[in-house]
Formats: C-alpha cells, structure tokens, sequence
C-alpha cells in the first residue's frame, strides 16, 4: 500500500524544479517526512529506493 | 468594424482582474513576461468589489455597532447611534483604497489594463469590445479569471425587491426587514449583519441545518447568536414564489407539505454562484468544460486549449479568493516556464459569522469516512485567560491528527477571531506538523492562539487548563 508522502511546501516545490518523483526519495525526518537533504541526496544518485 | 484592421500582439492576457487575474498578471510580469489585462469592470474582481471587502466591512460595522449597544464590559456605559449612509460611505472607501491599490501595483508592474469585454474568436486571438470600439488580440498565452455571479432563483426572478448579494451591499438604508434565500456563508453573513443594523431577517435553508457544508457542532453556535439578534431560521423551507408590491414582497415557500407566507422589505437570494463561462465564446475554440459548466483544467491550470488557462471561480474547487490567487500563481508561473502545479495538503475556509467559523483539512467526520483512526483534542474559548477577558468566551478549538503518527490532519475554530487563527493551523498541516510539534511550540500568553497549543495537549491527554477524565 502507498504510504502518505509527506514533505513541506518547499521541499515538495524542489523536488519538482529538480524533477524528482516524491515517491522514489526515502525519507530521513520525523514521522516518514522528507527533507530537503534527501531530495539532494537522490539528485547525488547515493540514494534508490525500491 | 474598419477593414483591415489590426490586430495587435500581446504576450500574455488575462481575462478578468479579480483575486485570481491580477495576482497571475503580476507574478507573470515579476517573471518578466509582458502583460495585458482586460476587465469589463472594476478592478479587483468581486471580492474588492462586491465580496469579500466590502462585506466584511459591513460586518465589522455591524458587530461594533451591536457590541456598543449592550456594552459588553459592566462599568464601561455607551450608546450606539447609526448613521447608516455614513457606513455605506466608509465602506465605499474601504473598496476604494483597496482597488486604487490593485491599480497601483500593476501600474508599478507595468502591466497593460484595458477596461472591455473579452471573447474568443480563435484559440490565439481575442476579440476586446470597449465602450466604443472593438480591437482583436493575438495572444501567446492566456489566463481565463472571469469569475462568477449570483444564481438566480427561475421561480424567484431578480427585480427592484428582490436581490443579490451586489444589491444588499450597497443598500441606502437599512431595511426594515429582510428574507434570506440561502443559509450558505454569503447568506448568513449578510443576515446576521443586516440583523445587527436592526433589520428582521429571515433566513430560509433548503437543507436541515444553515452552513450545511459545517458540521452541527459549529453551526449550532451561530444559530444559537442568530437566535439572540431575533432572526427566524426555518430550515427545509422551499421557497416558491414571491409576489411585489410598492412597499415590500410576499414570498411563500413549502415546509414540507404545509405552505407558509412571510412578508419583507426584500428578499436577499444568495443560494449559489454561477462561472462566467457561458459569454466568452469558448465553445467556439473547443475548450472543454465540466458538466456544471466549470472549465476543465489539469494540475498546471491548463485548459484542453494548450496556451490557455483558466483559475479561480470558473475552475472547479472551492469558489474562495485565497484559491483564485494561489491558482492565479501556479498559471502564471507554468507560462514562464516553471515547474509549478497546485499542489496543497489543505485550504482554510473561514464564515465571517459571529462568531466566526474557520476550518482547514478534515474534520472529524471526514477523517472517520476515511477509515483514519484519529486523535481528536477540542479546547473550549471559556477556559483561556485572553478570550474571558475579551468577553468572547463562546466556542473551541478542536484538532484532528492521525492516532498512530500524530499528524495533524485537520483543525476547526469557532469563536472570536477564529479567521485569524486558522492560519497557523494550515501552516502547521502543510508542513507535516504532529500535535506535539505544535504542543511543544510556546505560544504567547495570553492569547487565544494558546487555545491551539491547549487543545494539541488535550489529544495528547495532558492538558493544563482543562482537566482531563
Ligand atoms: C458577498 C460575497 C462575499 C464573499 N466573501 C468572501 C470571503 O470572505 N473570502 C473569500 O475567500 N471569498 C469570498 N467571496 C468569494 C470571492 O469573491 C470569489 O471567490 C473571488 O472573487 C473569485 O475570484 P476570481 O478572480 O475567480 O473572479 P472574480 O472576482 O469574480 O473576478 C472576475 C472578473 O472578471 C471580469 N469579467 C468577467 N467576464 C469578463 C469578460 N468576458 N471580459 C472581461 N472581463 C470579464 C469581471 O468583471 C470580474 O472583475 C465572496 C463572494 C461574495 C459574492
């Protein structure tokens, strides 16, 4: 089942300048919620989540 | 028509200069884009207009005038006097400064404004009627801002007597009664506010309750106010048909199967709005429209005409002016090339009423019929120290989160001041807030805003100022 993607208003506004699907980034802040370091971290390629 | 005439070439056009159209000029031209806006009337749409200011003017007006009348604080004596052609005159300048301020800055944009009527005649031109002439643009993009208009009743036709929201807005003096058609937010602001000024209102609701779209609990305390202003609210009431005469009307509706007269100064219909779709030649160039006649339009605000873009009222979604510009942005920002879609976790929506009612997210029902097993947290105006002192003890705050994570799904405030405080609600939801985020945040004391640190607490079950059991 898909969990919630959860992200601030800006981070979710990076990811989408920066082309990256929400879903694909795993998350490293309270309560599943992406920062944007793990939006960096995904454009850095160090990071594939399934 | 002159043969040969020219058709001159503009970048972007907007069509319509309310919330929606003169926020998406000018984040166009803050993108350097070059911006033409055409409106058939007054800057600033409705909500400057003929909406949101003008009422909320009024009702200001009114509640002070109220408030004076039986002062609220024992030891402080006034009197209220009315002079209610000097309210209508203030309320003009309060309209006044904030259009000239709409005019002000898109001037300072250096955006084009043409004062006409727009329509279609292809997918990338537009014919502009003015007063005395008519001009066709070619657009490389454009913005579709028009808006909407009270609903007219077929049984219950427009006329000198019988009204819209426009006309009881600027009424020269205030009526001695007034019948309400519609117990939706615009219906019950006005009522209660034309009530306040001493007219007899009676507001008839379709449904079983006024603000159907709010849950009892919130409209229970404004009709319980409504109630103290000695408005009559007769809800499942059909209205049917009105008769005039020189000095009032007769309308008569259904309760079931009884019918029912009541006589008025006016009746005020405010059961809807409808977009100003129908006068824009848009089935000419095939753009798609929804079957409540809304324009179809996608995450970017793009209509089925590539190029074109449609927001606000005329757009499905709620017919509110903070969503008209936040979609006015999102149009604007796509033409120039960015990446930005709508993409919010909530919207507030607020009802001027007194007291006022301000909701963002789910609500408790709607959560429940989505299967979420919530944590709900209500604290009451009466146990905060700034709300007592206020003499606005009536109402609560109450919080739904999510049981197991404690994100904040949804908040609803009824009670003084409620349009203020919803915003750190919304703030709170859009950033992923759990309750012990804003628990743990210090609100100042005291303020009402405590009552949203408190009722964080409450669902957390650690409350200071209520006891729990
Ligand atoms: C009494 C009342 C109170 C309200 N109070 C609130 C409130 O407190 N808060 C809130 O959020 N919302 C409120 N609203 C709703 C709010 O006014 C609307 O949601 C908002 O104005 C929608 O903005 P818009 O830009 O889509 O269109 P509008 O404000 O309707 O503006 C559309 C503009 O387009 C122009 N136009 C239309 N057709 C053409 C054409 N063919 N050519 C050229 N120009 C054209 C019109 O002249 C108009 O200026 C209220 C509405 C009413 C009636």
């Amino acid at each position: 089942s898909s969990r919630e993607i959860l992200a601030a208003p800006s981070v979710r506004k990076f990811a989408r300048e920066s082309g990256v699907f929400l879903g694909n980034v795993i998350p490293t802040g309270p309560n599943g919620k992406i920062l944007r370091e793990d939006v960096e971290r995904f454009l850095a390629g160090a990071d594939h989540a399934q | 028509m002159v043969v040969g005439e020219l058709t001159e070439e503009v970048d972007v056009l907007v069509i319509g200069a309310g919330p929606g159209g003169y926020v998406a000029a000018i984040r166009a031209a803050q993108l350097g884009k070059s911006v033409t806006v055409v409106d058939k009337a007054d800057l600033g749409g409705v909500c400057l207009n003929r909406g949101c200011i003008p009422s909320k003017a009024l009702i200001s007006a009114a509640h002070h005038y109220e408030a004076a009348k039986t002062s609220p604080y024992p030891g402080v004596e006034t009197t209220a006097t009315l002079d209610f052609s000097k309210v209508q005159a203030w309320k003009q300048t309060v309209v006044e400064k904030m259009t000239g301020g709409v005019k002000t800055l898109l001037k300072g944009n250096k955006i084009n404004v043409i004062q006409g009527e727009v329509f279609f005649s292809k997918p990338d031109e537009a014919r502009v009627m003015t007063e005395t002439e008519g001009h066709s643009y070619r657009f490389n993009h454009c913005i579709i801002a028009t808006g909407s208009r009270p609903i007219e009743l077929r049984s219950i036709p427009f006329s000198k007597r019988v009204i819209s929201s426009d006309e009881a807005l600027s009424f020269d003096q205030v009526p001695e009664s007034l019948i309400v058609i519609g117990g939706g937010y615009i219906g019950i602001e006005l009522g209660q506010t034309f009530a306040k000024f001493g007219a007899k209102v009676t507001i008839l609701e379709g449904t079983d309750s006024i603000l159907p779209l709010f849950e009892p609990q919130l409209s229970r305390l404004v009709l319980r106010n409504l109630k103290k202003y000695d408005v009559d609210v007769v809800t499942k009431a059909m209205a049917k048909s009105v008769e005039e005469d020189e000095t009032g009307v007769t309308l008569t509706y259904a309760l079931g199967e009884e019918t029912h007269t009541v006589r008025a100064s006016y009746v005020l219909v405010t059961v809807g709005r409808r977009p100003n779709t129908e006068e824009l030649g848009l089935d000419t160039i095939g753009i798609k429209l929804t079957d409540k006649g809304l324009i179809e339009v996608d995450e970017k605000c793009r209509t089925s005409v590539q190029n074109i873009y449609a927001i606000g009222d005329i757009v499905p979604g709620a017919a509110l002016a903070h969503k008209a510009s936040y979609e006015g942005k999102v149009a604007a920002e796509v033409i120039a090339g960015h990446e930005s879609v709508v993409d919010y976790r909530c919207i507030p929506a607020v009802v001027f009423s007194d007291p006022e009612i301000a909701t963002v997210g789910l609500s408790e029902a709607d959560a429940k019929a989505e299967n979420k097993e919530v944590s709900v947290g209500r604290f009451p105006y009466a146990a905060n120290g700034r709300a007592v002192a206020l003499n606005a003890d009536e109402g609560f705050v109450k919080l739904i989160a999510d049981k197991k994570s404690g994100l904040l799904l949804g908040a609803q405030v009824i009670g003084a001041e409620a349009s203020n405080l919803i915003a750190e609600l919304a703030l709170a939801i859009e950033l992923g807030a759990t309750l012990e985020d804003v628990a743990l945040t210090i609100h100042a004391h005291p303020t009402l805003g405590e009552m949203v640190m408190e009722s964080a607490e409450v669902a957390l079950g650690s409350p200071i100022h209520v006891v729990v059991r």
